[in-house]
């Protein structure tokens, strides 16, 4: 890999032909991060105020939330942060294998998060009854977790693009019709992760149900035997094209462009902390 | 230092960022098991809530500065970056109080 040779080399924390000394594209993301703040901080605020002030009727919130399913998905963001922090760590050494691989894991994490909100969400219009439209308590925390959740997915479509982007082809010629190709690989993972989840949604929902059995399992794969097969023939195509294929024109250069993913990535992480401790953990004290 | 002192010294500091980050994040796994027991625990509430405000407070500090590299970027960043958590904090804690006057309670 061309890039290996250069490993080292690059100075990812200084840029001296900017005034300031940092990289154009590094100060605007934190710029950007600053306001998310601000913006956040406004969201997280409105909710305080409603659960220290509540209007009569206003379900207990202590019975509505699952402190278990929030600190599993806690735990995984927090760890989708340490293969993102890896990932940014790979691709500056030149590490083209371990920044794919770190990339794979953090949406693979990202995408269990955003499953625990769905699940989080249908249980509580479904079986709690608390609706964004019902109460205060509905409008302040799916208006928050919403956003931030939107702001994961976001994420995740961010690191679906650079995980394919680390795939063009450094020969010109070979990269004709390489657009076709990056397209086809993208909607593959995006298809695997959405048939993926609605599978272990369903599994989970069916289990919930009727309990563990192999009946169940079998009942259920019957009845989502082209999903099964969606997902199959969606991962085969991302096996063939993850596959090494010659030089590719993503290297120790392009650091720059996964450190900005990766703040992105962390501040999602730092907002949950802050969700986590404040709409969460103090209801149960 | 000698030219070929320092990538061995730039791959030494790789090889240490590595061990850091993985050391970092699970000292954050165990913080976080930790406020969880804590919510349980039988004391008084303002204690509970302070221990709660400063775990997440040091969960946050080790991860902008850690795994977002503001350690070892230039501190304009920082500057910048806490200007925005500065605003966005006082913004939530004026709000906070201001809602807490009788006069300015939210409409039931």
């Amino acid at each position: 890999m061309s890039s290996t040779a250069a490993a080292g080399t690059i100075d990812h924390h200084h840029d001296p032909s900017t005034s300031t000394g940092i990289p154009n594209k590094k100060l605007l993301m934190w710029l950007f991060l600053a306001s998310d703040c601000m913006f956040f901080g406004c969201l997280i605020s409105t909710h305080l105020i409603y659960r220290l002030h509540p209007p009569p009727g206003t379900p207990s919130a202590k019975s509505v939330f699952s402190i278990e399913l929030t600190s599993f998905s806690t735990f995984i963001l927090l760890m989708s942060s340490l293969m993102m922090a890896l990932a940014v760590n790979a691709i500056q050494k030149g590490n083209l294998k371990s920044l794919r691989v770190s990339l794979l894991t953090t949406i693979f994490f990202g995408c269990i998060f955003l499953g625990c909100q769905v699940f989080e969400f249908n249980n509580f219009v479904f079986e709690k009854h608390l609706t964004i439209t019902n109460s205060i308590l509905g409008t302040t925390f799916f208006t928050l977790t919403g956003t931030h959740g939107t702001h994961v997915a976001v994420g995740v479509l961010w690191l679906i693009l650079m995980y394919v982007r680390s795939f063009q082809p450094q020969d010109l010629d070979k990269r004709r019709g390489w657009f076709l190709v990056n397209l086809v690989h993208v909607l593959a993972l995006v298809v695997a992760i959405l048939l993926g989840m609605n599978l272990v949604l369903g599994t989970t929902r069916a289990l919930e149900a009727t309990g563990l059995s192999a009946a169940t399992l079998a009942h259920f794969a019957s009845g989502a035997i082209l999903r099964i097969l969606g997902l199959l023939v969606a991962l085969a195509v991302l096996i063939r094209l993850g596959r090494p294929a010659g030089p590719v024109a993503f290297n120790e250069g392009n650091a720059m462009d996964v450190e900005m993913m990766g703040l992105y990535w962390h501040f999602v992480d730092i907002v949950w902390i802050v969700i986590f401790t404040a709409v969460y953990l103090l209801e149960y004290i | 230092m000698s030219s070929s002192a320092a990538p061995a010294h730039g791959h030494d500091l790789e090889e240490s960022k590595f061990q850091l980050f993985v050391q970092v994040a699970m000292l954050l796994a165990v913080i976080t098991g930790l406020e969880i027991v804590t919510v349980y625990l039988p004391f008084a509430a303002w204690i509970l809530v302070a221990a709660l405000v400063i775990a997440s407070a040091v969960k946050f500090m080790f991860v902008i500065f850690v795994f977002m590299h503001l350690k070892w970027d230039k501190p304009f960043c920082t500057i910048l970056f806490f200007i925005g958590l500065i605003l966005g904090g006082g913004t939530m804690f004026a709000l906070l109080k201001i809602f807490s006057m009788q006069a300015s309670l939210p409409l039931q």
